[in-house]
């Protein structure tokens, strides 16, 4: 990893650069090191394995160039990119690639200006995790094989077990500058265990999570715990028929649903597009008047909190749905500045944009690239941080089993997609584990795992919520950049398909 | 390109071999490093929106190394051109991670050996499967090759077609974004493996938003091949059609689909007619991820999942059927577009692996880790999407086989039924025993001929029912582009290549209610 000095410095010579350019009007330098250790572990008791399969890292730098070209009257953008080179070369590099590429695009209208202080102080992440030797990020993998096994071993479970996941750790840098008054840096890491139990004889999966912002915090081993007991808890599953069902989602469905079908629709490009769920809704009720979820990316001790956005703007909270009502959108500076000049977003949006301004404030431009939000290879484009749903009127999970009766309570699912668009708002999805047959207002019996999929519209789903626990679990979601905070919510009348 | 490897392969492979002398207890050990250099424009509504040109390179390690229990160790690293230069340095200070990762994690597989007591004894000494030594340089296969294609040449094309389809009455949005690449990938071993190989891909994607007397419809297509910029200039690609004409197709499809009626999911299974486009995504789901050995080894059951063929070495499908007579299916790199390379990430050459033969299972992709455990012989399906990632097992081209019906006889046949023409999207279940693909166009079929269009239709079938169902396959045989295959952690989308010929069976038709 670069040294946070370093890219600070490069940043700072990279303007003085930029501004000898006669023929750039305005610009702004990105530059980021990144580092991803991942410990993946497979272990199966019946199969000869590795048990930490791939103990593995992914180490870039470098810098990405944004800059705006005089041409006459005319003005052209561009972007270009150096790998591995943050030198004043590296930089003229990615600047000639600018200019070779610019574009005369008419819904640009400038690059950022500061948008005020940052909401974290410096030193919100903890240090010792841009520190981890190879040999702690083996251990951390074996660490989260052993939670499993030790807890299969306690119960006498010996044969048929499946153990799988990974520990993942982050670790990321970034300083950005440009004309227009940006002078920004950020330095974060941080942990994280995701792993799955079977003991496949009985048909029974399990999944637990843990999220380490500081060192001594990660428990990886607590990750392997929770799946394995998970998996325990649901031998022997039982098939339900084809029906409308009272449903418990847990966190994990949560966060899977708005991961494919709610937050995309929530996002001011996919509106831009016309091809959000939530089109020309924009002040209306969506969802059920207990119901509130938000981005913040600036939450102390959240996984994806950072205190500036790759574009150099302070992170913060966006409400997106309170109490029911549509009242905000993941947005960047870009499709910001677009919407308020476009005629056409009052009919998108379904209100004037200049009179709800705040309701896509641009707190939202990072640049993913491969489970990392700092890719120095890409322009911002627009990504959630942590997602958090809330609900206003909490029932303890026993109650909302009683209140339910009869239904289903669903742990994990996956293939979830917006079937026919996410204008539609139709998904499907299977459940594929962590779930119970709910009978006379108690979890019963396990659900076998793959016997059912959901097959409804998100529509329904938000306004046919039941109640809500106050609990709310973090879920990292495979290949998802956000980690999405979720209570169970439960709703009613929505329609599963027995299969298998 | 080609002179960058060409020039650092021989220093790399010395290197490799001695520097990994003085590492201790190191067994095995190799180099993938890759160079790309990538053009691409877009545009939206008509409007230019970004156009660029960028290189750059990669490269992955993987140390085998222990003393009881050998285990491997991987190091992975994204670098400038300008790094080639102390490409060697780079290089030994991955190995020094991977080695010591993979000591560290031999001396953690041997004390849980014993410390967890029971569980210890699938932890296994880490072995690779023989194979053939190869040192061979492959080209890339082009007419127009990317690196002469300027960046305001793709963002022309792209402007063109986005202008084109703005045009039409209806279209609320287009986004239209075209790349060309060219990649270049050296493989070295401990064993003495040394091979160049060369990549063109070039790739059009299509997005439009249409509005109809139905509502809104979104449809988004691509079309692309393992070639150069003819793949999209000049229509030399699967469609048949240059990126204008395609777009257009896309375009026109969509406001058709906006004017008409979504469909509504049938109560009983239907005779079903599913085109090769539509058994492109079915091949993919359903075909080529449960025969990755590296599902049939559990090593996905947190992520990409397992396979219904397989639950272990006594219970599994192997040798008996699982479809009907009239299936075969078969993965292989030597079959053109997406899914066409000579030699894997781990230097095996590529062979054509028979999954389903007349309705038996026969076999799995796998990689040399892989076959050592299955006691097969590699067969070289062992890719990564960029040199510093970690290859996983992956399908080249994995495809229905051609039958000998044609097409039309096989909709003319059918009293009552659906016709499902074009992959949408899929629900699949963890193990892939069960699953829901839904087609961009559905119609009706009454007395052999085609009638109403709707869509959002999709099939639903139990796997082995619906393979065991088939009663005619067509004599239509296409491979398209899979642009976009999601697996590992952290997650690689891949290209690859899917296909078949037109297939009918039974199974129940779903839409929306």
């Amino acid at each position: 990893m670069i040294s946070l000095d370093v890219l600070k410095k490069i940043d700072s010579d990279g303007l003085d650069f930029i501004k000898t350019q006669k023929d750039i009007s305005d610009a702004e330098i990105f530059i980021s090191s990144l580092s991803h250790l991942l410990s993946r572990v497979n272990y199966t008791s019946s199969i000869p394995c590795n048990g930490v399969e791939e103990p593995k890292s992914t180490l870039s730098y470098g810098v990405g160039v944004q800059a705006v070209f005089k041409e006459g009257n005319k003005k052209r953008i561009g972007f270009g990119s150096q790998i591995g080179d943050i030198s004043i070369d590296g930089i003229k590099s990615a600047v000639e690639k600018a200019k070779l590429s610019a574009v005369e695009d008419p819904d640009f209208y400038g690059l950022p200006v500061p948008s005020g202080a940052p909401i974290l102080e410096t030193g919100y992440y903890d240090q010792r995790l841009m520190d981890i030797s190879d040999d702690k990020l083996v251990e951390f993998g074996w660490k989260a094989l052993e939670g499993a096994l030790k807890t299969f071993k306690e119960h006498n479970m010996m044969e048929s077990i499946i153990v799988g996941g990974d520990v993942s750790i982050v670790q990321e840098r970034m300083a950005i500058a440009s004309t227009t008054g940006i002078a920004a840096w950020d330095e974060a890491a941080n942990a994280s265990a995701s792993m799955t139990a079977m003991i496949e004889s009985d048909n029974a999966k399990g999944s637990g999570w843990d999220i380490g912002m500081r060192l001594s915090d990660f428990a990886p081993e607590n990750a392997g715990k929770s799946a394995a007991m998970s998996a325990i808890h649901s031998r022997q599953g039982r098939r339900v028929p084809s029906g409308k069902y009272r449903l418990i989602l847990g966190p994990q469905a949560v966060a899977d649903l708005l991961c494919h079908v709610v937050l995309p629709s929530l996002t001011l490009s996919v509106v831009d597009a016309s091809s959000s769920t939530f089109l020309k809704k924009y002040g209306e009720r969506v969802a059920d008047k207990r119901l509130t979820i938000f981005d913040h990316g600036a939450m102390p001790d959240f996984p994806m909190s950072r205190r500036y956005t790759c574009e150099g703007l302070a992170t913060g909270r966006t409400d997106l749905i309170k109490e029911g009502v549509l009242t905000g959108f993941l947005s960047n500076d870009y499709y910001r500045n677009k919407v308020l000049k476009d005629p056409s977003s009052k009919d998108k949006i379904g209100a004037e944009p200049a009179a709800i301004e705040p309701a896509f404030t641009p707190r939202n431009g990072f640049r993913p690239g491969e489970s990392m939000i700092r890719n120095f290879m890409a322009r911002p484009s627009i990504a959630p941080t942590n997602v958090i749903v809330e609900g206003s009127e909490i029932t303890p999970l026993d109650d909302l089993v009683k209140m339910i009766g009869e239904g289903i309570y669903i742990g994990r699912i996956w293939y979830t997609y917006p079937i026919n668009g996410l204008i539609a708002g139709d998904f499907t999805c299977t459940v594929i584990g962590d779930s119970y047959i709910i009978e006379g207002g108690r979890m019963a019996a396990p659900l076998k795992p793959n016997s059912v999929r959901i097959a409804d519209n998100i529509h329904n789903l938000l306004n046919q919520v039941i109640g809500m626990t106050g609990d709310r679990k973090p879920t990292l979601l495979w290949g998802a950049s956000e980690v999405i905070y979720s209570p169970e919510i439960a709703v009613r009348d929505i329609s599963l398909h027995s299969i298998g | 390109m080609a002179e960058i490897l060409e020039g650092i392969k021989y220093r790399i492979a010395e290197s490799l071999t001695t520097y990994t002398r003085t590492l201790l207890n190191c067994h095995y050990a190799d180099i993938r490093i890759e160079i790309n250099d990538t053009r691409w424009a877009s545009a939206e509504d008509g409007k230019p929106k970004s156009a660029g040109k960028d290189e750059g390179g990669s490269f992955g390690i993987r140390v085998i190394a222990g003393i009881t229990k050998k285990a491997p160790g991987y190091y992975g690293r994204i670098f400038g051109l300008k790094d080639i230069d102390k490409i060697e340095e780079l290089i030994k200070e991955g190995l020094n991670h991977a080695h010591a990762r993979a000591l560290a994690n031999s001396k953690n597989k041997e004390r849980l050996s014993s410390a967890l007591e029971g569980f210890g004894k699938t932890l296994w000494d880490t072995q690779l499967a023989s194979v053939e030594i190869h040192r061979d340089t492959v080209p890339a296969i082009y007419k127009i090759a990317p690196g002469t294609i300027a960046p305001q040449e793709i963002l022309r094309l792209s402007e063109e077609a986005s202008k084109r389809i703005k045009g039409l009455s209806g279209i609320q949005f287009n986004d239209i974004t075209v790349y060309t690449q060219s990649i270049g990938e050296l493989f070295v071993s401990t064993e003495g493996a040394l091979i160049d190989q060369y990549f063109a891909y070039t790739q059009g994607n299509v997005y439009v938003v249409a509005s109809g007397k139905e509502g809104q419809q979104e449809l988004y297509e691509y079309v692309g091949d393992q070639r150069g910029w003819e793949a999209v200039s000049e229509g030399i690609n699967v469609q048949g059609m240059n990126l204008l004409d395609f777009s257009m197709r896309v375009a026109k499809d969509a406001l058709a689909l906006a004017d008409a009626k979504p469909f509504r999911s049938a109560e009983k299974e239907a005779v079903v007619v599913t085109d090769p486009y539509f058994n492109t995504l079915l091949s993919h789901e359903v075909i080529g991820h449960p025969t990755e050995a590296d599902r049939i080894l559990k090593y996905e059951t947190a992520y990409a999942g397992r396979s219904w063929l397989f639950r272990n070495f006594n219970e599994n499908f192997i040798g008996k059927q699982v479809a009907s007579p009239l299936i075969t299916t078969y993965s292989d790199p030597a079959l053109p577009g997406y899914g066409h390379y000579k030699y894997d990430h781990e230097g095996t050459k590529g062979k054509r692996v028979m999954h389903i033969d007349k309705g038996i299972l026969k076999d799995f992709m796998n990689s040399r880790q892989t076959a050592a455990l299955l006691g097969t012989e590699p067969n070289g399906s062992y890719k990564a999407t960029d040199a510093s990632l970690v290859p996983l097992i992956r399908m080249s081209t994995t495809v229905f086989a051609q039958g000998n019906t044609d097409p039309r006889k096989i909709i003319g046949d059918v009293s009552d039924g659906y016709y499902l023409w074009g992959m949408h999207t899929p629900s699949i279940s963890e193990s892939r025993e069960n699953f829901t693909i839904s087609a961009i166009k559905t119609y009706r079929i009454h007395r052999g001929e085609l009638k109403e269009l709707y869509r959002g239709g999709g099939v639903s079938a139990d796997s082995m029912s619906f393979f065991m169902s088939v009663d005619a396959v067509g004599n239509d045989f296409k491979i398209y582009p899979i642009a976009n295959c999601g697996k590992g952690q952290p997650m690689q989308t891949k290209r690859l290549g899917n296909g078949g010929p037109t297939l009918r069976g039974r199974a129940r038709v779903v839409g929306t209610g």
